[in-house]
């Protein structure tokens, strides 16, 4: 299983594809859209951020690229592998860390990792490091129901560092967090974009901005034009 | 540079259904009368049922349209999952509503017909029972299509149920088959006799192409009602998106394919 | 080999969450024993009339109260956006309807042998006659069941979801499995075991064609 995900991994159909490339995305709920034709190029190995107010299109965004939505309108493609039809390739190279922290109340921290292990086809043996590195050794066998919300999230983070994606999505991640759970999530960000990985931050915390390459602006469903072009060298 | 060759098109298509659509729905009307005269007037009376037979003459032809209807469904619903459009979606919808709709009129008629004849309302009869349960799962269908707030995942999960609860109603049909005969003997014949006098059976040919008719003409209706529907949602997003009302109407039904410039 | 390790660990998972919750034990059977008491203050005080009647009001019980744990099944995946991560995780989303099936059935196999007993003991069900029909009745019942709910259970995660559209639903599909799930049970306990037969072979059947359809179509009611 191992093996065969990674000899996928080398399987990208161009290598020089960018790692998120979207032409006129549009999501629409009933009749109210979510997402408006967007436009948007992220190149492998950059950190992007983007901001903007709540009910922005920002979670859409996130999880149209990490297809756990479909695009209404428009198309799209992650390291080249089209958003519908390439569905499974993309969600073995993203992972997306939302508000919801997806995990069972009724299992321990250790537990909902180790069964995320199994399902990405995983070794488990990196589970007890990865809840070291988010400093929840101590809690790992209490059952989830029991933690806090900034508990849940270094979870999700320790989740996201066991698969090290090479698109890693996070939306508002710091939402809830004390300073040392906002600590853990700034160090996860940094680890990846320093491992040449692409990481797309969505908040509207602009305290964050200094570890993006670049920032983009969202605000009705749509992408504002470059306002902040500051570019710099991932890392 | 295909848009004017393109609307050409698409107008003379809508013309040439709307003047399809009338005639199918003239062609209907005939073939009903028709099937009212020869089933009332020149048909006879049966030996045994005398007048009460004549429900044959609608009684079969509605149970006929449950059942081609939901065949039509669970098509639909394949080549909705296989191809992804939506119209696969509309047509397997409008075929549900319209089979719901004679699957109750099936029931309601064997039962009225059931009175003078059985002399009771309902007997658990194995092709009763059958439509019975079909029309609940049917139902289910309906609802089914009321929950989600997307298009593309109401169609499929409609397409789920509509192909699940196709291949369950032989299982179900056995499984009652067998539950009243292998206590209670033969099933109960709505005829007396195996052998159908030729005027009854001519009636009730007719009567069955009629009402095949009037199932294409409503199913025709009501695809033209989901197309309106969707025409309405394309209105309503258009400013919105800042999109031709045209534009969206087309890509709704070819998801992926078109492209909307930025 | 890879959809059938996953589906054990996705069936590991859920009864882990069960044993731990004790939903099965603190609600399900006691709402199963609620229906049984129902059914035999409605019928009874005859021995006869609810001898007769014992093989159906065992298995209207264990259909009623399945619906109950359908919706715990499914209710742990949406407390937390779990069912999202199912979804993009890269595997057969086969695995998860398997999964679940394969755990509630252990669950209603376990709710079963209480409610047997209780309706031996309540409506005077004997239980002797043909104990391998009886369980292989049981056996072959439940893992349908489990196939047609665990299949339909994800549409209750549905944001507008509401309560009686799954039942709705799961109930007269079902049909097939509550007829001949009660006549093979009838037959079994009158000492008839050898003609249970023909009943095994439509569970039998009922059980392929929900697994099959289960494994092929569940991912598009996953997906977006």
């Amino acid at each position: 299983m191992t093996d065969a995900l990674l000899s996928d991994r080398r399987m990208d159909p161009e290598p020089n594809t960018p790692a998120v490339l979207l032409a006129g995305a549009t999501r629409v709920f009933g009749v109210a859209p979510a997402l408006v034709r967007v436009d948007l190029r992220i190149e492998r190995g950059e950190t992007v951020l983007i901001r903007g107010p709540n009910g922005a299109g920002k979670s859409t965004l996130l999880r149209l690229i990490a297809t756990a939505l479909s695009p209404t309108y428009g198309s799209g493609s992650v390291f080249g592998f089209d958003l519908v039809t390439g569905r499974d390739k993309i969600r073995r190279r993203t992972e997306l860390l939302g508000h919801r922290t997806r995990l069972y109340e009724d299992l321990t921290g250790a537990e909902n990792l180790r069964f995320a292990c199994a399902l990405y086809g995983l070794a488990s043996d990196g589970v007890g490091a990865a809840l070291e590195h988010v400093g929840l050794t101590g809690a790992a066998d209490e059952r989830v129901r029991a933690y806090s919300q900034g508990m849940r999230q270094r979870v999700a983070v320790a989740r996201a560092i066991l698969r090290r994606p090479e698109l890693l999505l996070l939306d508002e991640p710091y939402a809830g967090l004390d300073e040392a759970a906002k600590d853990v999530v700034d160090q996860a960000v940094r680890e990846a974009g320093g491992e040449g990985r692409t990481v797309v931050l969505a908040t509207h915390d602009p305290a964050r901005g200094g570890m993006a390459g670049r920032t983009l602006f969202m605000d009705q469903g749509r992408l504002l034009p470059e306002l902040v072009a500051e570019r710099r060298e991932p890392g | 540079m295909r848009g004017p060759v393109h609307s050409a098109e698409r107008a003379l298509g809508k013309l040439t259904a709307r003047r399809g659509e009338r005639v199918l729905g003239l062609l209907t009307v005939v073939a009903l009368s028709a099937s009212a005269i020869l089933s009332l007037i020149v048909s006879p009376p049966d030996a045994d049922q005398k007048n009460a037979a004549r429900l044959l003459y609608i009684h079969v032809p509605s149970a006929w349209l449950a059942y081609l209807s939901f065949a039509v469904v669970f098509v639909a619903s394949v080549a909705y999952l296989r191809t992804r459009k939506i119209r696969w979606d509309r047509l397997a919808a409008a075929s549900a509503e319209v089979g719901v709709l004679f699957t109750a009129l099936a029931i309601a008629l064997g039962s009225i017909w059931g009175k003078p004849v059985w002399g009771t309302w309902w007997t658990w009869d194995p092709r009763l029972t059958t439509t019975a349960i079909l029309l609940l799962i049917y139902v289910g269908y309906l609802a089914v299509r009321k929950l989600p707030d997307s298009p593309a995942r109401r169609a499929r999960w409609a397409a789920v149920v509509g192909i699940v609860g196709f291949v369950d109603v032989p299982i179900v049909h056995l499984s009652v088959t067998w539950w009243r005969s292998l206590h209670q003997g033969a099933t109960i014949r709505l005829l007396g006799r195996s052998t159908i006098a030729p005027m009854m059976l001519a009636a009730l040919l007719v009567g069955v192409a009629s009402f095949t008719l009037l199932y294409l003409y409503l199913v025709t209706l009501r695809l033209r009602v989901g197309r309106l529907e969707e025409r309405v949602m394309a209105e309503a997003l258009s400013p919105r998106l800042g999109q031709p009302v045209e534009m969206l109407v087309e890509q709704a039904d070819e998801p992926g394919e078109v492209t909307v410039g930025g | 080999m890879t959809l059938i390790r996953q589906s054990a660990v996705m069936a590991a998972k859920d009864l882990r969450i069960e044993i731990r919750g004790r939903y099965a034990l603190g609600a399900v059977l006691p709402f199963a024993g609620t229906l049984l008491i129902a059914f035999g203050l409605s019928l009874g005080p005859g021995r006869t009339l609810l001898q007769e009647t014992a093989p159906g009001l065992l298995w209207l019980a264990v259909l009623f109260a399945s619906v109950l744990s359908f919706r715990r099944s499914y209710e742990s995946e949406g407390e937390d956006g779990a069912l999202e991560g199912l979804l993009l995780a890269p595997m057969d989303k086969a695995a998860v309807f398997l999964g679940k099936a394969a755990a509630v059935a252990v669950q209603l196999l376990a709710l079963e042998a209480v409610v047997v007993l209780l309706v031996a003991g309540l409506f005077g069900l004997s239980l002797g006659g043909a104990p391998a029909a009886l369980a292989a009745a049981f056996l072959l019942g439940t893992i349908g069941l489990a196939a047609v709910g665990s299949l339909f259970g994800v549409l209750a995660e549905s944001p507008r979801a509401r309560e009686a559209v799954f039942p709705l639903l799961v109930l007269p599909l079902a049909t097939p499995l509550l007829v001949a799930g009660v006549k093979a049970t009838a037959l079994a306990t009158t000492g008839h075991g050898g003609e249970a037969g023909s009943w095994l072979g439509l569970l039998v059947a009922f059980d392929a064609v929900f697994l099959a359809a289960g494994t092929l179509v569940f991912g598009h009611l996953l997906e977006d």
